[in-house]
This record gives C-alpha cells, sequence and structure tokens, in this order.
C-alpha cells in the first residue's frame, strides 16, 4: 500500500499545468502511465469491480493493439474511457446497466461474431464476470481525478546516469546553449562553463530544441514515445513556459520555426507535418504529403514554403499557406532524417539512412522530369554510420554532420572540402550546433556529455555532463 | 537541503521501481537478445521483417545482435530507452502493453524477462564483450532419448556455455522443434513426447547455435524375434544394426527377375532385353555370384555411360539455352568421357572448377557458363558439390544453420575473378581470370570481402582459411572443395548416389545437409563416405558396393515389423520409372524408338543433350528437368492424372504398339504360337516369364474373337499400362 503515496496526495503538478494541457484525455493519460505500480497495490482494498483497477487493465492487454489511435480498429480507441464510452462503428461499447446488451460483453463471450480478441486466446471467464459486473453497477468511471508527479519546476528531475541528448542549440545572441534533458531544456552558458538555468516539461523526450530568431522564444518538439506529442513554446526572458500544443500519439520530430517566427512546424509519426501558429497554439496546417513518419522540417528564407524530410525518402516542399505539396526537392534514395538550411538561402542538405550528405536547391526547374537530378548541388562524402543531425554555420560557410559515426565532420559548404573532424564520443551523435559566430560546434549523443569544438580545427574545448548527476561516474 | 534531495531521489526511485535492486551484471549478448527471440519480437511476421514493423526493425530471428542493439540504442536517438527513468522506456511499455502495442502483451511487467530488461537499461545498456558474452555451444541432456513405447514424456534440457567458460540452463528460452511432430513432439518448456512408433529429430536453437536430440520410440508390440539375414557388405550390417534396434526385420532380398529389372533400370535406364532376361533366369551361378556378374556387366555398358550423363546433364544444367547448340553437345560429350573413363569424382569437379580458356577447346569451362555471376556459381557449387544450400545468407544468416552471411560473401569472392568474353567463333566464349574489379562486397557495408572457405581443411596447402593477395582463387577453391578433410564433398556424393539406387538420400533432400537436417543412420553415411574416400572418389565403386548390398536388392513386400518404416530402408520402395527411362521403356516393350529431327535416328531418350529435345511432349509431361536449376528436386518422379490419361489415350504408346515394325508384328510374323507371344510380352516388359495363371488368362483372351494380331496389341498395351511396367520395383 505504501505505493499509492507517491500517486494519490496532491494534484500540485497537475495543477500547475492543466490550463495548459489540451484534453481530459491527456491527464488520464499521465495519470495513468505515472501511477502504473500502484493500481495493483491498491486492488487489494476494495471488493465490487471498477473501471480502473479491473476492466482497464484488461482492456489493455487484450484489446488496445487494435483499438488504438493509430490503428483505431473498427473505428474503436480503448486507449481511455471517453474512448470506451464513445465505442466504434457499431456504437457504444457498452451499456451502464445491461451488461448482456453491452457491445464488449457480447463480443467477449462470442455471442457476437467475430469473437474478440480476434485471433487471440479469449479472455479469461473471471474478467468478463468482473467488467459484467462493472457495466451491471454503473459503468461508472472511477479513475482517480488526482494524481501527482514528484518533477516539477521546484522539484526538477535527478539523474543516476546521463540522460541521452537529442537536441542542442545556442541563442542567437551566443551566451546560451540549450540542452535536451529528461523532461526538460537544460540552459547552459554557452562555453559550457556552468548550468543557468532549468526549463521543466511534460514532453520526457524533446526530439529538437530552437530558438526564434530573435532570441526571444525557446521552442521544442518532443513528447513521449508511444504517448504524445507536444510542442513547447518557452519565453526565454522569464524562463516560463508561454504554452503547450498537445499533438498526435507520438512524439514530434524535427521542429522549426518560421524566420518571422509566427509559424511552428514540426514532423509527426501519422506521416503529417503540423503547423501551429506560435501566438495562439492553432493548428494552422495539418500536411499530408509523406507516406511515413516525418522526422526534420525547415523554413525557406521567406516563410512561404516548409521543407520536410521523411523515413519515406522524400525531402518535400510545401506551401505554408495552403499546406500544397510543390516539388520534392530530392531524388529518393535512402530514408532521411535530418535537414538544415543555409542561413539566408533557399538550400538545403539533408542526409539520413545513406550516410551521404546531399546539398539540393529548393526551387526546381518548371519542367521536371523522372530523375531529373540538375538541382543538387553538392554531394559529401560518406559517412560511417547513418546521419542523424546537420548544422550549417550562421556564415554559411560551414556544415556539420553527424549521426551513428563516432565523429562530427565540418565541411566547407562551398568547395565540399573537409574541414575538421571532430572525434570523442564513444557512440551515436544525435544533436549539432553551430554558435552565431561558426567559430564552435557544440554535439551531444548517446554518451550523455555535451562537447564543445574548435569547428576550424576540430579541437576539443569542453566535454560536460549537461546535468546534475546523483553519483559521480568515472566516464 | 542537498541531502535532502539525494534522499528523495533515492526514494522516488524505490518507491516506483521495486525491480531496480542490486543486480548482476546484464549484458545485451548473453541476456537481452535471447528475450528478444524467445518472446518473439525478432520473428519474421513482427519486427524481424524484411521491413520490420512500424518503423522498428531487428535481424530475423536475431542472427544480427549487433543490427538489434543498433536498432534498439541508436534509431531515432535512443527512442527506445530511457536511462534516466528506466521503467518508462519505450523498450519494456510496448511488449508489456503498457502503451498500445500492435503484437499484444510479449512480456508480462514484473516478470523475470521483465527485470532483466529493466537492470539493463538501469545499467546504462551494456552490449557485452563478444570475446566473453557469446555462446560457444550448446548441450543437449539428455543427447539422445529412447522411448520403449509410444505415449511417454522426456524434459531435455538446454545448456549454453559461453566463452568465458560460464555455463547456464537456457532451456526456457531455447527454441526447440521436431522435424516430425506426429512421431514425437515437443512443447516450448522441451518435454519430449512420442506419439508413435518410429524415430524424430529435435532441432534445438539457441543465440545461433544449433543442436539436435534424436529421439527413438520402440515397438512395444512384444513377440519381435530378429531374424538374420545374409549381409553382403558393410551396409547389410550397418543397417540390420539399426534395424535390430528399432525391432524392425527388414525385407528379404527380391527374386531374381526383380534384381535384374530393378538393377539394369537403376545402372542403365535401360530395361533388360527379353533374351537377357531369359538368360539370366536360366544361369545356375549361385543367386549372389550371379546378380555381381550381372552388376559388373552393367557397368562396362555404354547405356551406363548415358544415364549417369543425363543425371549430370541434369545437375550441370547442361542446355543449349544457356551454352548454344554445340557447347550443349560439346559438354556432354566432356561429361560422357569423363564417366566412360570413370574419372575421379574429385578430379571432375576440379577440372570444372579450374577450367579456363575456350569453351569450344576446353568443354569444362561450360560450368561457369550456365550461372555466369559469382554468386550463383558460388550457389550452385556449394549445392551440387558439397550439398550445402547458401542461398538464404545472401540475405541474412541461415535460419537453421551456422553459415552467416559473412560466408555467403566470402565464398562467392572466390567465383569473383571469373570472367567471359566472347572468342572468336559464333557461340564461343572465352573465360578467364579478371585482374582487377572483382571485389565483392558486403550489401550492408560495402566493405571488400576477402575469400574464405566454409570451413577449415588443415591439409590445404592454403590454410588458414583466407587466402593471400594474388593467389588463385579458383585453384585454391578447388583444392580446398576436393581435399579428403573436406566434411561435405564425399559425404555429399555418397548420399546422392545413395539416392539413386535406394530412392531417397540418408539425408534427405541430398542437397540440404545441415545440422537440422541429421542422417537416417549417420553411420553407414559415415562408412559409405569413408569408403568413398579410401577408394579415391572411384564412383564405380561406389555404386558397386551400393548395387551388391542386400538393402539395395531387398524385396518391396512388408512384414508386420516394417510396414510403418519409411526412413531406414528396411525394404525396397517403388519408383516410377523417370522421363527418358520410360520412354525408352516402352521403345524397348514395343520394339519402336519414337523420332526425333534434333538427333540421329535410334538415339535413346537417355541419350538426348539436353531438354530441347522433344520439348513439351512425352518426356516435360512425365517430368524431365528444364534444367533451370541445379537441385536435384527439378525432376518430378510422381504420376499425374494427365500422365495416366496420355498413358491411356495417347498416341506415343498406341501408335508403337500398332506399328507394323513392331515387337507384336515381329512376334505374330515369325510365327510364336500363343504361349511364346505371351512369355515373349512379358520378358520384354516386365523382365519375368507370366504366372501359369497370368498364361491362362492370357491365352484365353487371345483366342476369344477374330483379330489375335489386335488382341496381342490389347495385351501389350495392358501391361506398359500396369504398374509393374511403370514402375522400378
Amino acid at each position: 500500500m505504501s505505493l499509492m503515496i507517491d500517486c494519490l496526495p496532491g494534484a500540485k503538478w497537475l495543477g500547475i499545468f492543466s490550463d495548459r494541457i489540451a484534453s481530459t484525455a491527456m491527464r488520464v493519460f499521465l495519470w495513468t502511465s505515472l501511477c502504473l505500480i500502484s493500481w495493483s497495490a491498491r486492488a487489494a482494498a476494495d471488493g465490487s469491480p471498477g473501471y480502473f483497477r479491473d476492466v482497464r487493465p484488461v482492456l489493455q492487454r487484450q484489446c488496445q493493439g487494435c483499438h488504438q489511435p493509430n490503428s483505431l480498429s473498427s473505428g474503436l480507441d480503448l486507449t481511455t474511457f471517453e474512448g470506451f464510452a464513445k465505442g466504434g462503428k457499431r456504437g457504444p461499447a457498452f451499456r451502464a446497466g445491461s451488461p448482456a446488451e453491452s457491445l464488449v460483453v457480447k463480443y467477449m463471450r462470442g455471442e457476437m461474431q467475430p469473437l474478440m480478441p480476434l485471433g487471440g486466446t479469449a479472455v479469461p471467464k473471471d474478467q468478463i464476470e468482473a467488467i459484467s459486473a462493472w457495466i451491471a453497477a454503473g459503468a461508472k468511471n472511477d479513475t482517480p481525478k488526482e494524481a501527482t508527479d514528484t518533477i516539477s519546476a521546484a522539484n526538477p528531475p535527478s539523474y543516476s546516469q546521463p540522460p541521452v541528448i537529442s537536441a542542442l542549440a545556442f541563442s542567437p545572441d551566443g551566451q546560451t546553449l540549450a540542452v535536451s534533458g529528461y523532461r526538460e531544456v537544460l540552459l547552459h552558458k554557452a562555453d559550457g562553463s556552468g548550468l543557468i538555468s532549468r526549463l521543466v516539461g511534460l514532453s520526457e523526450r524533446l526530439n529538437s530544441v530552437t530558438y526564434s530568431s530573435d532570441g526571444k522564444l525557446l521552442v521544442t518538439a518532443g513528447g513521449t514515445p508511444a504517448r504524445f506529442g507536444e510542442i513547447q513554446i518557452w519565453d526565454t526572458a522569464t524562463g516560463k513556459l508561454k504554452r503547450s500544443v498537445t499533438l498526435t500519439g507520438d512524439t514530434v520530430f524535427g521542429g522549426s520555426v518560421s524566420p518571422d517566427g509566427k509559424m511552428i512546424a514540426a514532423g509527426a509519426t501519422d506521416n503529417s507535418v503540423r503547423l501551429i501558429e506560435t501566438s495562439t497554439g492553432k493548428e494552422l496546417q495539418k500536411i499530408g504529403n509523406h507516406e511515413n513518419w516525418v522526422l526534420s522540417t525547415v523554413f525557406g528564407v521567406d516563410g512561404k514554403r516548409v521543407v520536410s524530410v521523411s523515413k519515406d525518402r522524400a525531402a518535400k516542399l510545401s506551401d505554408t499557406a495552403s499546406g500544397g505539396f510543390l516539388e520534392n526537392v530530392n531524388l529518393l534514395r535512402g530514408e532521411l532524417q535530418a535537414i538544415a538550411r543555409h542561413p539566408s538561402k533557399d538550400i538545403v542538405v539533408i542526409g539520413g539512412e545513406e550516410r551521404i550528405p546531399y546539398m539540393y536547391v529548393m526551387d526546381r526547374p518548371k519542367v521536371m522530369k523522372i530523375a531529373d537530378d540538375t538541382t543538387l548541388v553538392r554531394k559529401f562524402p560518406r559517412q560511417d554510420g547513418v546521419i542523424a543531425a546537420l548544422a550549417w554555420s550562421g556564415d554559411g560557410k560551414k556544415i556539420a554532420v553527424a549521426g551513428l559515426s563516432p565523429q562530427v565532420n565540418i565541411y566547407d559548404a562551398d568547395t565540399g572540402k573537409p574541414v575538421a573532424s571532430c572525434t570523442g564520443h564513444k557512440a551515436g551523435i544525435y544533436a549539432v550546433a553551430f554558435n552565431p559566430a561558426g567559430d564552435r560546434v557544440a554535439t551531444g549523443g548517446f554518451d550523455g556529455h555535451v562537447r564543445i569544438y574548435n569547428s576550424a580545427s576540430g579541437e576539443l574545448l569542453k566535454d560536460f555532463v549537461p546535468v546534475p548527476l546523483l553519483v559521480s561516474r568515472n566516464d | 537541503m542537498l541531502r535532502t534531495r539525494l534522499l528523495a531521489a533515492i526514494s522516488f526511485t524505490a518507491f516506483s521501481f521495486p525491480f531496480a535492486q542490486a543486480a548482476e551484471q546484464v549484458t545485451f549478448l548473453r541476456d537481452v537478445a535471447p528475450i528478444l527471440n524467445k518472446v518473439g519480437c525478432t520473428s519474421g511476421p513482427c519486427h524481424g521483417a524484411a521491413k520490420g514493423k512500424n518503423g522498428f526493425k531487428l535481424s530475423l530471428r536475431g542472427y544480427d545482435p549487433e543490427f538489434d542493439y543498433q536498432a534498439l540504442l541508436y534509431d531515432l536517438s535512443g527512442r527506445r530507452f530511457n536511462r534516466s527513468d528506466p521503467g518508462r522506456s519505450l523498450m519494456l511499455a510496448k511488449p508489456t502493453q503498457e502503451v498500445a502495442h500492435g503484437g499484444g502483451l510479449r512480456i508480462e511487467p514484473g516478470s523475470k524477462y521483465y527485470q532483466t530488461v529493466f537492470n539493463w537499461i538501469a545499467q546504462g545498456v551494456p552490449f557485452g564483450d563478444p570475446a566473453k558474452d557469446k555462446v560457444e555451444r550448446i548441450e543437449m541432456q539428455p543427447p539422445a532419448v529412447e522411448m520403449a513405447k509410444p505415449g511417454l514424456e522426456q524434459q531435455v534440457r538446454v545448456v549454453a556455455h559461453y566463452l568465458d567458460g560460464a555455463v547456464r540452463d537456457v532451456t526456457k528460452e531455447a527454441v526447440i522443434a521436431s522435424n516430425i511432430p506426429d512421431t514425437a513432439d515437443v512443447s516450448a518448456d522441451a518435454v519430449v513426447k512420442g506419439a508413435r512408433i518410429g524415430e524424430a529429430t529435435m532441432l534445438v536453437r539457441y543465440e545461433g547455435k544449433f543442436g539436435t536430440v534424436p529421439v527413438t520410440v520402440l515397438n512395444p508390440k512384444p513377440g519381435f524375434v530378429w531374424k538374420a539375414l545374409p549381409q553382403n557388405n558393410y551396409i547389410d550390417q550397418l543397417i540390420d544394426a539399426k534395424l535390430q534396434r528399432l525391432r524392425i526385420q527388414p525385407a528379404a532380398a527380391a527374386d531374381d527377375a526383380t534384381f535384374l529389372r530393378r538393377v539394369s533400370e537403376d545402372l542403365t535406364g535401360q530395361l533388360p532385353t527379353a533374351e537377357e532376361a531369359r538368360a539370366f533366369l536360366a544361369d545356375g551361378t549361385p543367386s549372389r555370384l550371379k546378380r555381381s556378374r550381372m552388376i559388373d556387366t552393367l557397368l562396362a555398358r555404354k547405356s551406363y555411360v548415358d544415364h549417369f550423363t543425363l543425371k549430370w546433364g541434369d545437375l550441370l544444367q547442361n542446355s543449349r539455352k544457356y551454352l548454344g547448340d554445340k557447347a550443349a553437345w560439346e559438354f556432354r560429350e566432356w561429361i560422357r568421357e569423363s564417366i566412360a573413363s570413370n574419372k575421379p569424382y574429385d578430379q571432375f569437379v576440379r577440372e570444372m572448377l579450374t577450367a579456363r580458356g575456350s569453351t569450344n577447346e576446353n568443354p569444362a569451362t561450360n560450368y561457369f557458363r550456365v550461372t555466369r555471376d559469382a554468386k550463383p556459381t558460388m550457389e550452385k557449387t556449394t549445392q551440387v558439390f558439397l550439398g550445402v544450400r547458401m542461398v538464404c545468407t545472401q540475405c541474412h544468416d541461415h535460419p537453421f544453420e551456422r553459415w552467416t552471411q559473412n560466408q555467403y560473401y566470402e565464398m562467392t569472392s572466390f567465383f569473383s575473378t571469373v570472367g567471359l568474353r566472347p572468342g572468336f567463333e559464333s557461340g564461343e566464349e572465352i573465360v578467364y581470370d579478371k585482374r582487377d574489379d572483382y571485389d565483392v562486397r558486403h550489401p550492408k557495408d560495402d566493405r571488400v570481402m576477402r575469400p574464405k572457405f566454409l570451413v577449415a581443411a588443415t591439409t590445404v596447402s592454403l590454410a588458414p582459411m583466407a587466402l593471400p593477395d594474388g593467389a588463385d582463387r579458383r585453384k585454391a577453391f578447388a583444392e580446398w572443395i576436393t581435399s579428403k578433410e573436406n566434411p561435405f564433398f564425399a559425404k555429399s556424393m555418397a548420399n546422392r548416389m545413395w539416392s539413386y539406387f535406394l530412392g531417397k538420400g540418408i539425408i534427405d533432400p541430398v542437397d540440404d545437409i545441415r545440422a537440422s537436417n541429421p542422417p537416417a543412420n549417420e553411420a553407414l553415411l559415415d562408412a559409405l563416405t569413408k569408403d568413398f574416400k579410401d577408394h579415391n572418389y572411384d564412383l564405380k565403386h561406389l555404386i558397386r558396393t551400393i548395387v551388391n548390398s542386400r538393402i539395395y536388392q531387398a524385396g518391396i513386400e512388408t512384414n508386420e515389423w516394417n510396414e510403418s518404416d519409411n526412413t531406414n530402408f528396411s525394404h525396397a520402395v517403388p519408383r516410377r520409372l523417370n522421363a527418358e527411362q520410360l520412354m525408352d521403356a516402352l521403345t524397348q516393350a514395343t520394339g519402336v524408338r519414337p523420332a526425333f529431327p534434333e538427333v540421329p535416328a535410334d538415339t535413346k531418350a537417355e541419350e538426348f543433350p539436353d531438354p530441347h529435345v522433344g520439348k513439351d511432349g512425352f518426356l516435360d509431361l512425365f517430368g524431365r528437368p528444364q534444367r533451370e536449376s541445379a537441385c536435384e528436386c527439378e525432376r518430378k518422379t510422381d504420376l499425374s492424372l494427365p500422365q495416366a490419361l496420355n498413358l491411356v489415350n495417347g498416341r506415343t504408346i498406341s501408335d508403337a504398339i500398332a506399328d507394323p515394325a513392331g515387337r507384336i508384328a515381329k512376334v505374330l510374323i515369325a510365327g510364336a504360337d500363343d504361349r511364346a507371344l505371351l512369355q515373349e510380352l512379358y520378358l520384354a516388359t516386365l523382365s519375368r516369364t507370366p504366372t501359369p495363371t497370368e498364361l491362362d488368362r492370357g491365352i484365353t483372351y487371345l483366342r476369344g474373337g477374330e483379330s489375335r494380331a489386335a488382341r496381342a496389341q490389347d495385351l501389350l498395351w495392358a501391361l506398359v499400362n500396369s504398374k509393374a511396367f511403370l514402375y522400378n520395383r
């Protein structure tokens, strides 16, 4: 029973954020995921079957594989109470007070065909009986309203190991280096000499961290894998979360801010690119041109177009005003993960599975032919691993390539010649960023260290773990 | 303040994650990968599929742990695990169905597997040391199971031995399956249950290591008394030994007539003539000596050469489709000469594998023209001469054998230097050795694969396995493959040859030798292999040994003890004559040979150079292979409805029977009486004289109407449509 203590008292944490959390479903989600252990402890206390204790686990184990937001078999979503109550194509899944007339019971008993779970082992009788009893007793949603989370701005995450670093960004004034952590963004002094502050939020993973060009906003794209996606918009002056936009059932990727700061783009696992209005959080466009997960985005110089890269191998150019598809920027080769744009020109560099960075002009000739690759500006050398991150220096002169190879390579953007190699990482590098002056490059990845290099020589200037560790580690 | 924070953090951890107790060191290699395989993550329909599942791909059945480790850790910036809060890792949330998972519940929260994965993440996801954490071998306890009767059970244990010397019981994680579940099945937790009398093999797989447990379910029926039969050679001794243990009484040797027909078809592809049959049956020499002499007579015949030339023509895919007219004839001639001179098998193979120059001058070069590219050439070479199928390893490690994808490309690179260019004459090509641009690259990472033998052979002068730069790759390969130390070369041929005479290999299919396809009688195969090597790959010796055995000469009749045995060669099994044999047998029976424009008149079907002769006709209907593959399985010897209809109604037979120059006409013109006519017909078709009943009925039929000739033709038609004629029995 002691386990319950973590979850029951005080809704401080949810209270703080509740005005920003979009839906009730979201809240249930959070609660259930945060208190996984406690419900089983709670079970012993009460006799009559309840939704949270008895019904939800059955649905979760036997039904959610198909009846979930991503597949929605028969139009039914059983990951939330609301979805369960609403039902699918055949109507509500249960009728309170009448278990015999409730679809969920009839399907599980085989009174309606096909027997559910489809093709799986039948639900044990006692579990069906528990569901029946719960429906007979009125089918109440007894999901506890309150939840608690020990992590908050006042009580930021503690770390026993360095978390994987998935995103990095220098502020436009060159003073701050923002680093992704677990449930937070850590703001460090740009030279790595100290932690300034911590921006604690909801998302476990931040797949990208981006400053608006005026430096006033810090935008993250991330979420909690297989649970929800979130775009956070932070006010850099106050360190307060201005807005949280939750979207999709999985994390979002590769967020970017339009040059005028008015729009945010991010890629999603539903194969869409979402355009969000920065000031309101309103979704402006859901662009569905890709056929697989969209992993990164970048706006054109004038903000009227956005390029997105996807596991479907394409870099697609879309119109931000209409969401319409304009062109494929590239010839399709391997899956794409990363994209970066020249600071002042509509030229992008893309990379991914094939390990070769390609530089393309965003504009395509009017008359296109199949396999036309005339807009390819440059092909860079093949890397030792899949490319996960790309950065273009603010002066437009250098391109940094990072990925599963244990080194970051820096190339001259104009000639394609190698400039420097930054070594010291043990494994995958997922984040790379130039400082505004372009003389420093910061990297981070699997080993949880941030490394700052001289971008001209590759000399390692600083190597630090961006999070406070509970126990000091030797590595 | 700091202390309070620390305490809070520690208590949070302890409360939320009761599994994070002090745990033994967990590594991906030793602990986590086997769980992924066991719970099905890496299976073919799930993340092991060629394209993965839902954006997450693992190697099929976990054959490539490095790849799986990278996929789990590095895909999408390490999305699947959470070092800060291990219990929140996607890698645990998905299989426990805490979040929606298309693959359903795979790991129970709180179970042993859950704890292991949790601890692994909590310990920082170490990969492990391949020099320590990999499985060296697996051991099965007991190594073999014998059950006194059906219905018994036996628990089998699987023990893994690691490279660092550690030993672990992995029965729960190992995959175990029966090759014949109808005889003995096995549960997921390795309890073997005998279902019926016979033998089966349990195939065990764990982390890329394979093992087998032979299971024997004995016949509990009382009253078995072993009746010893004469033993002609070691084949009989080794098979009898096993049959006696299994309480199976073998069939005795067949009679002389049956033997003569069987051995003539098997050695020469031809029926004995009526005169031969008559003479053999009349010969008073003791049967065993008489048979042995007949075997030598047949082995010395031209038709023996034709018969085995046909077999090699199939295996080496000799066809004008690949080689053109001239070369197809010349390649056939080269094979013929090799068989006629009883060229030692190793020399035969070596000459082909090292052949270079003009296809007109050195017909053995045609070996490389059929497959042309290094990869199919390697696949063909290993399948035909080693009985090893490498084809699945082109894309992934072999699922049921130890062969790896690396080995596929290492072996391929022995043939990548072979070049083909047009010669001076029409249809001529020159096989040469390339001097550059012959590197074979691994498809995954593009690295150059050096030639390396599949298994080491210590006496090969080029040991160790990898070749030095500039060495003649094909010469080295030929030396390796034909070495007496090669564990597959002689064995594969001994096994293949056995299948030609007994209907199936000791290992079957003959060209799929692997740990999970065990021999029906290992001692026998070993003895044949050793004998073949001891006689310097003398093919005629191998054949002579097999056909002189009592086992080969056994009858097809069964007794109460061997009637259910189909694996231990306790009785002969009727085999349908193959297409060419059947056409030649019809010629022999009717006395009329069908004509084909591509070959000289009076050419036997067995002598045809390739399947273009008589294409789409009788021969193809009866399963002649088109020589599209080097697999023995391309030749079909089943009996189908179209074939039966052709036999009953087809013109090949009816025309031949009624031919004015045919056997019936000749016998009638010679003035044979009814008895002589019937004897002639029986000897010409079934290689035996008619029984008194058959004689009576035949005479009654011949005298029952007006046209004696037409009635004689009817009788011949009935004989060639009988199973006794269509089958070699």
